[in-house]
């Protein structure tokens, strides 16, 4: 599975940002043309993104592009440009139903067969309503384009009629909702933005936390805030001695033509030589392993 | 790259918004300019960091918090009051600022066109001085003495005639100039149509209409507020140093003409002051010999534009055919 | 080869970007005015793109004014491109062009 910790969103229109955002070495670059960016400059910034996508500092990085909804006048032509600039995924701006994502699917498909293009573009769902969450295990499971699904909190908490804390209980739902809907259909699960930028600890203690809940990643706003990301969802050196274990013994185990494997005289079955997989691709990405971070 | 930086636009009308960016410019020692028509403004969170207005075509009240200087917070600003500007078909601009800020406003695309004794500085986006001279030179006549006018003629009086008569007989040319804006109580059409139809006896007189350049909003705005005594003398001094460093130069001309001023205190110490300008050694281009002209009188009193408007006001035209040549009469009587 | 219809503007003053305002012209020729923080060592580059850029849209007839603050090829490229968009109120745009 790719690792996907990090997701930083590049305004369309700051293209300062836009040409920069690679150097700061994000798992996922996230380009917006929704809200970020203003009416005006909407056909600007659209033009921006795909050649920005074309140009060789994203060739090894993940891309994806937040468009606008299909029902205004940019939703249409944005995925026309995108997706011809070969983006990786289309965030969906507002996510409400199923019937959401079929119909983004399908606009994209049919884009896809016109230019006649073999990359199958993945979809990633922005839950950010009541019934957003509601339906979310339903979302998560609707298309196999689906790599994930994201928490939109600002947007959520309005919609709920509270605000955003510190505390973080007013997400306390939507979070577990949309953790387990993207667990039992094996996609992502994605934080929403920590916004207070000055926030240092503020952020350290929110990415700490949604880590323990389970979550793949987080989305961010500042690049800054990529580094202190990603050594918070690096394992401890406990999992990766752990890990090594595991991969070593099936290794022995795969050579020797042995059905089961253990260790301490414990099984290690499928799920648990995944997890060490998984364990061993942090440590990698965060320079354990003589990778790079 | 920091994106906790906001930026809004707003309009006059918008009286608490305007009220926090007076407070801001004040705050940070700089005077609020009048009648601005649009701002921007950038904030980092709640705190106003920088703003900027827009006054017809000149950008002016641009500013940055000191502690946020070098972040490049003008670009953003400059780039929005560009697009209000243009969005409303206002594409050549200008700023009025501080030397120091040359620099700064090359960078947005702006060309100095004068700096006044490294007081203050006009710039311009556009090329239209050098196109503006260069109509000029098409103009050019030969001669030792090469005369100029410039005149509002609000409207054109026996007074100002008479001023034309005088310096077109003491020149070998007489350029006359008529200011353009339209921030008067007679129309700039009907201005320069008055002054022509005053003039048409005169054979060594080219009247030209004014430009950007010459006394306009953009080179010296408070001259059309000096009933109010604020003629500001650095704007007043800019003027005539555009005056004497670009126009002049293009058309030869040798000397200024000017009535005298019995009545209006701004006025005399605009004469006062222009005659420094224009005939003190700067450096850059050929003094220019200012020549004040004994206004004419009738009834003991110096006829002027303001007397024609007051007995427009009450309709006295018995009183109004002893100061207006018979054309203006026409006009007034018309309207 | 067509004319744009009006005169149109694209892009920002800010760093690694550039403001590109367009006009239509008389003459048959791509006039360009540039001004940039890296004109020295790319001024010629620049002006290159700028060219192909309005070749391959199919345009003369046109001044283009460049303020650039150090913009890579693609900016450059984007801003011209949504100028020109804008210059000729283009709702279909042709992809394979840009």
């Amino acid at each position: 599975m790719k690792l996907r910790r990090s997701m930083l969103f590049v305004p369309g229109s700051n293209t300062s940002m836009v040409c920069n955002a690679f150097v700061y070495r994000p798992d996922t670059v996230m380009f917006d043309l929704e809200d970020s960016v203003a009416i005006e400059e909407k056909d600007s910034a659209r033009l921006m993104v795909y050649h920005a996508l074309q140009h060789f500092t994203y060739d090894d990085m993940e891309t994806a592009v937040r468009v606008n909804p299909l029902h205004s006048i940019y939703g249409l032509l944005d995925l026309e440009a995108v997706i011809r600039a070969g983006v990786d995924i289309i965030r969906l701006p507002k996510t409400d139903t199923v019937e959401d994502v079929l119909q983004m699917q399908e606009v994209i498909e049919k884009i896809e067969f016109k230019i006649g293009t073999d990359k199958k573009t993945k979809l990633l769902a922005a839950i950010e309503s009541a019934q957003g969450v509601v339906n979310a295990v339903s979302i998560a499971s609707c298309s196999d384009r689906l790599m994930g699904i994201a928490l939109g909190a600002e947007d959520f908490v309005r919609d709920l009629h509270t605000q955003r804390t510190k505390a973080g209980s007013e997400l306390m739902a939507a979070r577990a909702q949309i953790l387990l809907a993207a667990r039992a259909a094996k996609i992502h699960a994605f934080d929403s933005v920590f916004s207070d930028v000055r926030d240092k600890e503020g952020f350290i203690r929110e990415a700490k936390y949604i880590k323990d809940l389970g979550f793949d990643g987080k989305s961010l706003i500042n690049p800054n805030q990529i580094s202190v990301l990603h050594k918070i969802f690096a394992p401890s050196k406990n999992d990766v001695e752990w890990a090594l274990d595991v991969i070593e013994a099936s290794t022995n185990a795969k050579e020797k033509g042995l059905g089961v494997v253990s260790i301490d005289g414990k099984m290690v079955d499928a799920p648990v030589i995944a997890r060490a997989q998984w364990t061993l691709e942090l440590a990698k990405a965060s320079g354990m392993l003589g990778g790079d971070e | 790259m920091d994106s906790s930086i906001s930026f809004s636009e707003f309009d006059c009308l918008n009286n608490r918004r305007v009220k926090r960016v007076e407070k801001f410019l004040n705050d940070i020692g700089l005077d609020f300019p009048s009648s601005i028509e649009n701002f921007v403004i950038a904030k980092d969170g709640d705190e106003l960091i920088a703003c900027g207005g827009l006054d017809g075509k000149v950008l002016k009240g641009i500013a940055v918090a000191p502690h946020r200087r070098g972040e490049g917070l003008i670009l953003s600003i400059m780039t929005r009051l560009i697009n209000i500007a243009y969005s409303k078909g206002i594409k050549d601009l200008f700023i009025f600022s501080t030397p120091n800020n040359t620099d700064l406003f090359e960078d947005c695309g702006f060309k100095l066109i004068e700096n006044c004794d490294n007081e203050i500085i006009l710039m311009e986006n556009s090329n239209n001085l050098e196109n503006y001279k260069k109509i000029l030179l098409s103009k050019r006549k030969d001669g030792n003495t090469i005369g100029s006018i410039v005149m509002n003629a609000n409207p054109f009086t026996l007074g100002h005639q008479y001023l034309v008569e005088q310096a077109a007989e003491r020149s070998d040319w007489l350029h006359l100039f008529v200011v353009k804006e339209d921030l008067s109580e007679f129309k700039f059409k009907d201005r320069i149509d008055l002054i022509k139809k005053g003039v048409s006896h005169i054979s060594n007189v080219t009247v030209h209409e004014g430009s950007d350049y010459i006394i306009s909003n953009a080179t010296f705005p408070t001259y059309f507020i000096k009933d109010k005594g604020k003629i500001n003398e650095l704007h007043a001094k800019l003027d005539l140093r555009i005056f004497r460093d670009h126009l002049a130069p293009a058309l030869g001309i040798t000397h200024r003409f000017v009535g005298t001023e019995p009545y209006c205190v701004v006025t005399n110490n605009y004469n006062k002051n222009m005659k420094k300008v224009l005939e003190e050694p700067n450096g850059a281009s050929n003094p220019i010999e200012m020549v004040e002209i004994q206004r004419v009188e009738k009834d003991g009193k110096a006829i002027s534009a303001s007397r024609v408007r007051e007995f427009l006001k009450v309709k006295n035209f018995n009183e109004l055919e002893k100061i207006v040549p018979s054309s203006t009469l026409e006009f007034l009587k018309n309207i | 080869m067509s004319k744009i219809k009006k005169r149109a503007h694209a892009g920002t003053l800010e760093s690694s970007d550039a403001f590109i305002e367009i006009e239509p012209i008389e003459e048959d020729k791509i006039k360009i005015e540039l001004q940039s923080s890296v004109e020295e060592m790319y001024g010629d580059d620049i002006r290159e793109l700028i060219k192909k850029v309005i070749n391959e849209l199919d345009i003369s007839h046109i001044s283009v004014k460049v303020q650039d603050k150090g913009a890579l090829d693609y900016v450059i490229k984007a801003r011209l491109q949504a100028a020109i968009l804008r210059a000729n109120d283009d709702e279909k745009i042709k992809w394979d062009k840009l």
